[in-house]
């Protein structure tokens, strides 16, 4: 049996466990010496920093307003992604048309498995200055043309819409197989009994979706300081002028280690990511746990 | 079991489902428009293009952006099949690996499985972020540059090691297993005469769902791949560096056709390549659209 799983405890290793070691990173002066091998380099050539490259991250001039927008957008997308998504569901499960049903739920998945570079183009046609969809309509209604990827007062709005747009169907179809592994007698007995549909949806299906929506909430709560890199990297097209509104703590790993060579404040930078999620995630499990001892109620816990 | 109610024993109203058909109709069409617009701009001329913008409506079709990519030659041709290297290996190898340890995972009888658990559970709790994993993929295992960068590193998940192992703990009942030990199967023979093909359906969810990962993989490139080994790009890293600026489309161009005084049509090439990508999705879909509904109501409910 061992010998069926250990391969894969091989990748675990090489891919998720040597790397973890890289915390280190955040407490040292990285120095690297060429041709020494890189744990020689990491433990007995960098001298220990302790937290000083957290207390220079955190006085940097930029980290307030990145560490405002990661936090920002997630708080959103945390609420939107769950109100939209249950609303759409509970209002397509109304839909009698079975086919028709099937469509909508077609179409509106498919956004999910596009990549953000293909995302970034599709929005590339409606905003692209000269020739893009946006700005034609606005020339021909006689009103002035807006210079999109400079202008980023309206990136948040943007950002927001793409990221749904995205992935709001792949969360409703979760939520529809839910709703549609509810008893249908429970709402049959509801309608005899006189319950209006708000009713229904009120005390049948957001009861019932209770299991769903909290483990998607506390995962989500887990990554509260991670955002998704291709949206805020390539869907603006790493363009310079956006940078006060797109620039996630992501976007700052990636551009600290790629473009800046600067890899103690990247690493401090996912090691605050990383410990900040993981306790977070310990936390609302914990709490979720206690409020469902304290009710008493016999659901089945969203189990990881 | 019916997955929604039928008309006919239903309690809603009729005015309730007309409202609400309506409603999605827009919906889907709204949700469609940016996949349409590229798709309308790549079989414009580029005229139309100079005339009009990235329209709806354009003045002329043209498909001179397609001949322009299919005469394009090498370039293009070997980062589609990068793309489709990528994605065949990356799907292969992932089942490959997990699929073997997700049935260890099911199996009641066997005493690491709890700690197993635990084992594939930290990474999802805790990662030792960018830089170690950059470091020790270039530095310790040297993928810089490889084919290998743009495979390994997206080859296990978590979730989909636990959505196999609750699908095999409901599929694959102990006695089945005892049954077929008595047969005198080993564990090899057990896997591939009794197990996989009752668990053919989690297999298909898991191996769509990474075809879909590998095949819109692009970050992995950004990383690992610099930009004098061209060769190792797959198609939606092209499509990437294309972004940065119409000049380079142009100079690519050129480099790919050694035609310096013809002008490519820049723009629905670019557009053109991406329907190239989103084809191969948009045409597989319908058809894996049961098994990606199947992982994520596995996903969902057992989370």
């Amino acid at each position: 049996m061992t010998l069926l799983a250990l391969p894969g405890m091989l990748w675990f290793i090489l891919f998720c466990y040597i790397p973890m070691f890289g915390v280190v990173f955040a407490f040292k002066q990285f120095k690297a010496r060429p041709g020494e091998s890189l744990f020689t380099n990491l433990f007995v050539n960098s001298p220990w920093a302790g937290f000083d490259n957290f207390s220079f991250l955190m006085r940097s001039s930029e980290m307030p307003k990145i560490m405002f927008n990661t936090i920002f957008y997630n708080v959103i997308f945390l609420i939107a992604g769950i109100a939209v998504p249950v609303v759409l569901a509970v209002f397509l499960t109304e839909v009698h048309g079975k086919r028709f049903s099937g469509v909508v739920q077609m179409v509106m998945l498919l956004p999910y498995f596009l990549s953000w570079v293909i995302v970034g183009y599709c929005l590339y046609g409606f905003l692209a200055t000269d020739e893009g969809q946006i700005n034609h309509i606005l020339s021909l209604l006689g009103l002035k043309t807006v210079q999109w990827y400079q202008s980023p007062q309206y990136w948040r709005g943007i950002l927001i819409g793409t990221g749904l747009w995205k992935s709001v169907g792949y969360s409703m179809v979760i939520y529809l197989c839910s709703i549609t592994a509810i008893d249908r007698s429970l709402y049959e007995g509801a309608a005899l009994d006189g319950a209006t549909f708000l009713d229904r949806v009120r005390y049948i299906t957001v009861p019932m979706l209770r299991t769903t929506i909290t483990t998607i909430f506390i995962l989500n709560i887990g990554s509260i300081l991670t955002s998704d890199f291709g949206l805020f990297y390539q869907v603006p097209m790493d363009s310079n002028s956006l940078q006060p509104v797109t620039q996630t703590l992501d976007v700052y790993v990636y551009k600290a280690l790629m473009q800046q060579a600067n890899f103690n404040y990247s690493a401090a930078a996912s090691f605050l990511q990383s410990t900040v999620g993981c306790m977070l995630l310990l936390i609302s499990q914990a709490v979720i746990n206690h409020l469902k001892n304290k009710e008493g109620s016999e659901y089945i816990a969203g189990e990881q | 079991m019916g997955d929604f109610v039928r008309p006919a024993d239903s309690s809603y109203s009729k005015r309730t489902n007309r409202i609400v058909t309506a409603v999605f109709s827009v919906l889907s069409v709204l949700f469609f428009l940016p996949v349409l617009l590229v798709i309308i701009v790549s079989v414009s001329s580029q005229d139309s293009v100079t005339a009009v913008g990235y329209s709806y409506f354009p003045r002329e079709f043209s498909l001179e952006a397609y001949r322009y990519l299919f005469n394009s030659g090498m370039y293009l041709a070997r980062s589609f099949v990068n793309s489709v290297i990528i994605t065949i290996a990356g799907t292969a190898l992932g089942l490959i690996l997990m699929y073997p340890m997700a049935y260890a995972l099911s199996r009641r009888e066997y005493r690491m499985r709890g700690f197993l658990i635990v084992f594939i559970m930290i990474p999802m709790l805790f990662s030792g972020g960018l830089v170690a994993s950059y470091m020790v993929n270039t530095q310790l295992l040297h993928l810089k540059n490889t084919y290998f960068a743009l495979i390994f590193p997206g080859l296990c998940s978590t979730w989909y090691i636990l959505i196999m192992r609750n699908y095999f703990m409901d599929a694959l009942p102990d006695s089945l297993i005892e049954a077929a030990k008595l047969d005198g199967g080993n564990n090899f023979q057990i896997i591939t005469k009794v197990v996989i093909p009752l668990t053919k359906p989690v297999i298909m969810t898991v191996a769509v769902f990474q075809m879909f990962s590998y095949w819109n993989s692009w970050y992995p490139s950004l990383l690992y791949i610099d930009s004098n080994h061209t060769e190792l790009y797959p198609l939606q890293y092209v499509l990437v560096n294309m972004e940065r600026s119409i000049e380079t489309v142009t100079r690519d161009a050129q480099y790919l056709t050694g035609m310096q005084s013809y002008t490519p049509p820049a723009v629905t090439i670019r557009m053109a390549m991406v329907v190239l990508v989103i084809l191969p999705i948009m045409i597989l879909f319908p058809f894996f659209q049961r098994f990606l509904k199947t992982g994520m109501s596995v996903g969902a409910v057992k989370g």
